[in-house]
């Protein structure tokens, strides 16, 4: 921990990080930017260098936006802070979601509201279809990869297998791969 | 009671395969909360997709809303803990060992050889959720052109989302 950091207090970095999660819309990319121009620029918490580590391990498990609120919240007051980090982050879109399920369950039934939903369901289809074209278009970068994209596809959707049992099929595939790699480097 | 530790050993599982992106969570919340449990309508699992991009917070905040229906504020709250957990414990491993870490490139190597199927899997999400979900004509007109304004702008979703809740309620 450097000088800086012992002198960050926990409801500061509460109440940065419920700042972040309150107005942060745009998801993903859009949130680590304003964490990078809030928590690097701004406040001088961490160098760039020290963040872009935490955002390349926070693409590993859950979402990045998260993930690299605890890596922050951890280096400035080390476990508290990462905690304190992520409990901020979420908690403004936990409100939210909260109150808007109540809504929802509550006038599930009104006529207007279904009216409402049955136009944003396609939308949704079409966001998850662009999600993974876009997606694609950045990781899928030889045939290799794009075999095993079309095969995850047709495990999933002409089998019928249980995503997650595909999920592990990859990752032991992937880790079998990067063993191999090294080895004969 | 022991409904509330079914459902938090299921959302902690989930948070553990939660890997490369938020996305990867449609097709494994689809699977565990509408196909195996039936926690919610496939109707109700989208309409919470939809809801959760009205939100900063991640997409996984579908489990604070599919929580929310099983078991109240309660459900919501350790929905919500648990899917986060594991990543959150992660992340402070990282934060402790990073110095030491940051040179183990299997890691990237392993996420790298992971994401096509994370990007096939989506793909399927998108196909299987749209083939059970979708029937009349103007349903794909509008399909069509959400598709296009994602694609090709740069308008944030939750404002989509809500044009198209507008759409909706005046042409049906």
């Amino acid at each position: 921990m450097n000088n800086v950091a012992d002198r960050i207090k926990l409801r500061e970095i509460f109440l940065t990080f419920a700042k972040i999660g309150l107005t942060g819309f745009g998801g993903g990319m859009a949130i680590v930017a304003l964490i990078e121009r809030i928590c690097v620029k701004e406040k001088g918490w961490l160098s760039d260098e020290e963040f872009l580590h935490g955002l390349a391990f926070g693409q590993i498990l859950g979402p990045f936006s998260l993930n690299v609120s605890i890596f922050t919240g951890y280096y400035l007051r080390g476990i508290a802070g990462g905690m304190i980090a992520a409990g901020g982050f979420l908690l403004p879109s936990f409100l939210l979601v909260i109150l808007l399920s109540w809504l929802y369950f509550t006038y599930q039934t009104l006529p207007e509201l279904q009216a409402a939903l049955k136009a944003t369901n396609p939308v949704v289809i079409g966001l998850i279809l662009v999600v993974a074209l876009d997606m694609g278009r950045k990781q899928i970068r030889s045939n290799f990869k794009a075999l095993m994209a079309v095969m995850a596809f047709v495990a999933s959707v002409l089998l019928k297998l249980n995503s997650a049992l595909i999920l592990l099929a990859a990752v032991i595939v992937s880790v079998g791969i990067a063993a191999f790699r090294r080895e004969s480097q | 009671m022991a409904a509330i530790f079914t459902l938090a050993w299921i959302y902690l599982r989930i948070g553990m395969m939660f890997v490369g992106g938020g996305y990867v969570l449609i097709p494994l919340l689809n699977h565990v909360i509408v196909e195996q449990q039936q926690w919610l309508t496939l109707r109700e699992f989208l309409d919470g997709v939809a809801l959760s991009q009205l939100t900063p917070g991640p997409l996984a905040m579908l489990a604070t809303f599919a929580g929310f229906r099983s078991a109240g504020i309660a459900g919501a709250l350790v929905a919500t803990t648990c899917i986060f957990l594991p990543c959150t414990v992660f992340m402070l491993l990282v934060g402790r060992y990073y110095e030491r870490l940051k040179h183990i490139d299997i890691i990237k190597q392993t996420l790298d050889g992971l994401m096509p199927a994370v990007v096939g899997l989506i793909a399927a999400a998108a196909w299987n959720l749209g083939a059970a979900s979708l029937a009349e004509a103007r349903e794909f007109v509008i399909l069509a052109v959400g598709f296009a304004i994602f694609k090709f702008t740069k308008v944030s979703p939750m404002v989509v989302i809500l044009g198209a809740g507008v759409v909706g309620f005046l042409i049906n």
